[in-house]
């Protein structure tokens, strides 16, 4: 352990700062030219040179010749020859799309916010230009992509493949997403419900890791949960196991827009909790609760630990049925931390049959808002057999 | 629920607008460009302006710009009643505006752009370094993706342009910033970057003025709009709960507005239906709906009348 620490100040610390700081600029990027990457990491050209002949020799990077303002140019990109796998993810207000190697590196992402109740035909055409944008960035076209995984944050019908109930998302009712979609790339198409796959990223490489029996709670717009039972994602009969947002908390409650009443997420979802501060802060989205809250403010606060409370009921009937052994809480909420998780595990603790020694451990997400897309892109990579051979360059 | 939103809610009682107009009017000749505009833009808060070719929007812009100043009606900033001469009174007050060509220019490098008429001066030279610095830092905070500082702003794409003229207008720590038409001739890429950056704005707290044809970006970014039709406020929606096909109608103008509403309020109940029409001009297909409206929201008119109490 001694001499494997870092000597701050040496040649050698210098220089793996310096590579660290060239992979994150061409990460966020996608792709640049030495020059650029110079000009982005305040390093001399000549250091760039030597750092991304260095990583390139050892298969991190690839470089591509190219030309920028009329001059010859190396374009420098990660290097990606398996193929690339993306993964998209709708939710209610907002699109993230992630382009990853198989080894789950993201190469690029992009994220933008969508009109409210934002319809299929609309979105899907932007991701396909998005995505197409990307692959350029990264310097490969559309034949390395393999496949695609789509989360959408609708309960999702595995037989036709379209939202197994109308209403959740009016925009894209009666939309067989994956075949659609494999009509405008030509690739192998995966759908999966947000939650689910934000649990599959949370198992793979997040906070729920080596837990085979865990659940990740997905808090934000909607409330949705992902089960991992024995280390799989476990869709049920008809492949919408985990719609842990209307299970009835208030017999008498408010109404939800799935038709119900008292569901948890009439009451602790993100519209409800909206409506419920508009009177007092104006109209807010969820994010700015968030930011409110951890900057201190009592409403906001008290709003987030009573959507945590309820929320800890729910959890607490849901940890009576499968026992499982962590609680990984993710969403647009789950930023706040602790306002919201201490709240939830006092009412779990309240309410669960086993004593405290037994009780899962309820954390916060590792992945924060990228969860759902990078399980997306886990999803397609799983589904895909990559055969070396066919791919070798 | 109901057709229209609810525009006078409760949203003034505990917060302040940064930007007020009030019955602000304006004329070119014999063109009535604008009557009677109200407008509130709180901070933190994304207002989105929308309305067909001839609304008005663009006119409203200038005269927060200080390009024309206003024939009559008030503008109050930050709870005091100011006039806007010229541009440079605007800036001075905290209104940064984004024109949609952007006025960039094309042959300086971007620091060069950011700083243009307010550069860093170190002694009798500029404070080239510093500068340099500040542009990062604040392309940074805007999760901006340019490669570098150092070149020429010809050179960028058109997103990045853009970001380039927001971070321009944010040099001077504004509190309202207007953008005409940021999203027009932009890609998907493109757009989606420029849309993230009103995010931005908005989490920074700054009240933001957005002029869009795009409903779409608009419905995803606008915490407010406001439909300006032939000069006039043709509506006051919050997005959360009005749909595209309202927003839609309201720009049209096959729903109801203000002055139909203050019509019938004036006219009573009993008649109200039929000065209504007679008011707005509109044919008997549309006192159907106009009588509709009126029923669905009685509290309306008063408290549109009077958007101060």
């Amino acid at each position: 352990m001694e001499d494997q620490r870092r000597t701050p100040g040496s040649q050698t610390s210098l220089r793996e700062a310096n590579r660290a700081r060239i992979v994150d600029a061409i990460k966020k990027h996608g792709g640049l030219t030495q020059v650029e990457l110079a000009g982005a990491t305040g390093l001399s050209p000549a250091t760039v040179s030597n750092i991304v002949k260095e990583l390139s020799s050892s298969g991190l990077l690839h470089t591509a010749p190219s030309t920028r303002s009329g001059r010859r140019a190396q374009h420098v990109t990660l290097a990606h020859a398996l193929g690339l796998f993306v993964g998209v993810h709708f939710s209610t207000r907002h699109m993230r799309i992630a382009l990853a190697d198989a080894a789950h590196t993201v190469v690029a992402e992009h994220h933008m916010p969508l009109a409210k109740d934002h319809r299929a035909d609309n979105e899907l055409d932007k991701t396909t230009l998005l995505l197409a944008d990307m692959l350029d960035s990264v310097d490969a076209s559309m034949q390395d992509l393999l496949a695609v995984g789509i989360a959408v944050p609708a309960p999702m019908d595995a037989e036709t493949g379209t939202t197994a109930r109308s209403g959740i998302m009016r925009g894209w009712d009666g939309v067989a997403v994956a075949d659609v979609m494999e009509r405008r790339l030509k690739r192998p198409v995966y759908v999966d419900n947000a939650a689910n796959l934000a649990a599959l990223a949370e198992f793979r490489l997040g906070a729920a890791r080596g837990k085979r029996n865990s659940v990740t709670l997905d808090i934000g717009d909607g409330i949705g949960a992902g089960l991992i039972l024995n280390g799989e994602i476990f869709r049920g009969h008809n492949g919408v196991a985990g719609e842990f947002g209307h299970t009835t908390i208030l017999e008498d409650g408010p109404l939800c827009r799935c038709g119900n009443r008292g569901c948890l997420e009439a009451i602790a979802g993100g519209p409800a909790l909206l409506d419920g501060l508009r009177d007092q802060l104006g109209s807010l989205k969820l994010n700015d609760i968030v930011l409110r809250a951890m900057a201190g403010d009592p409403v906001s606060m008290r709003a987030i630990a009573d959507a945590g409370r309820h929320i800890g009921v729910a959890a607490a009937n849901l940890c009576n049925l499968l026992d499982p052994e962590r609680i990984v809480v993710g969403g647009e909420l789950s930023r706040a931390g602790e306002l919201l998780l201490g709240p939830l595990r006092h009412a779990v603790e309240r309410s669960i049959i086993v004593g405290r020694d037994l009780m899962p451990d309820i954390v916060q997400g590792q992945l924060g808002a990228r969860a759902a897309a990078l399980g997306a892109a886990i999803f397609a990579i799983d589904r895909v057999n990559i055969v070396p051979d066919d791919r070798s360059v | 629920m109901t057709m229209e939103s609810a525009v006078a809610d409760t949203e003034g009682a505990t917060r302040e607008p940064v930007l007020s107009l009030k019955g602000v009017s304006k004329g070119f000749g014999a063109v009535r460009a604008l009557t009677d505009i109200n407008l509130d833009i709180y901070p933190g808060e994304v207002v989105a302006i929308v309305g067909d070719n001839g609304a008005g929007k663009s006119t409203l812009v200038k005269i927060l710009a200080g390009v024309h100043p206003q024939d009559s009606g008030t503008i109050m900033f930050d709870g005091q009643v100011v006039s806007i001469p010229t541009p440079t009174a605007s800036r001075a007050l905290g209104i940064a505006t984004v024109f949609q060509d952007l006025a960039l220019c094309d042959n300086l490098d971007v620091v060069s752009n950011l700083f243009l008429g307010r550069e860093i001066r170190n002694g009798l030279s500029l404070d080239e370094e510093e500068m340099e610095q500040r542009a990062w830092s604040l392309l940074r905070q805007l999760s901006a993706k340019i490669p570098s500082v150092r070149i020429a702003v010809a050179s960028l794409s058109g997103g990045q342009r853009q970001t380039v003229a927001i971070a321009r207008s944010l040099i001077g720590e504004p509190s309202v910033v207007i953008l005409d038409e940021p999203t027009a001739a932009l890609g998907v890429a493109q757009t989606a970057e420029v849309l993230n950056l009103v995010e931005r704005l908005r989490e920074r707290g700054l009240g933001v003025l957005l002029i869009s044809h795009n409903m779409a970006d608009v419905q995803a970014v606008a915490d407010r709009v406001v439909v300006l039709r032939l000069g006039r406020n043709n509506g006051d929606f919050h997005v959360a709960d009005v749909s595209y096909e309202e927003i839609i109608s309201a720009i049209t103008g096959a729903t109801d507005n203000v002055v139909t509403r203050r019509a019938s309020a004036h006219a009573g109940s009993a008649s109200a239906a039929a000065a209504a029409a007679d008011a707005s001009g509109t044919g008997t297909v549309e006192s159907g709906i106009t009588e509709d409206f009126r029923t669905h929201e009685t509290p309306a008119p008063g408290t549109e009348e009077n958007p101060q109490s």
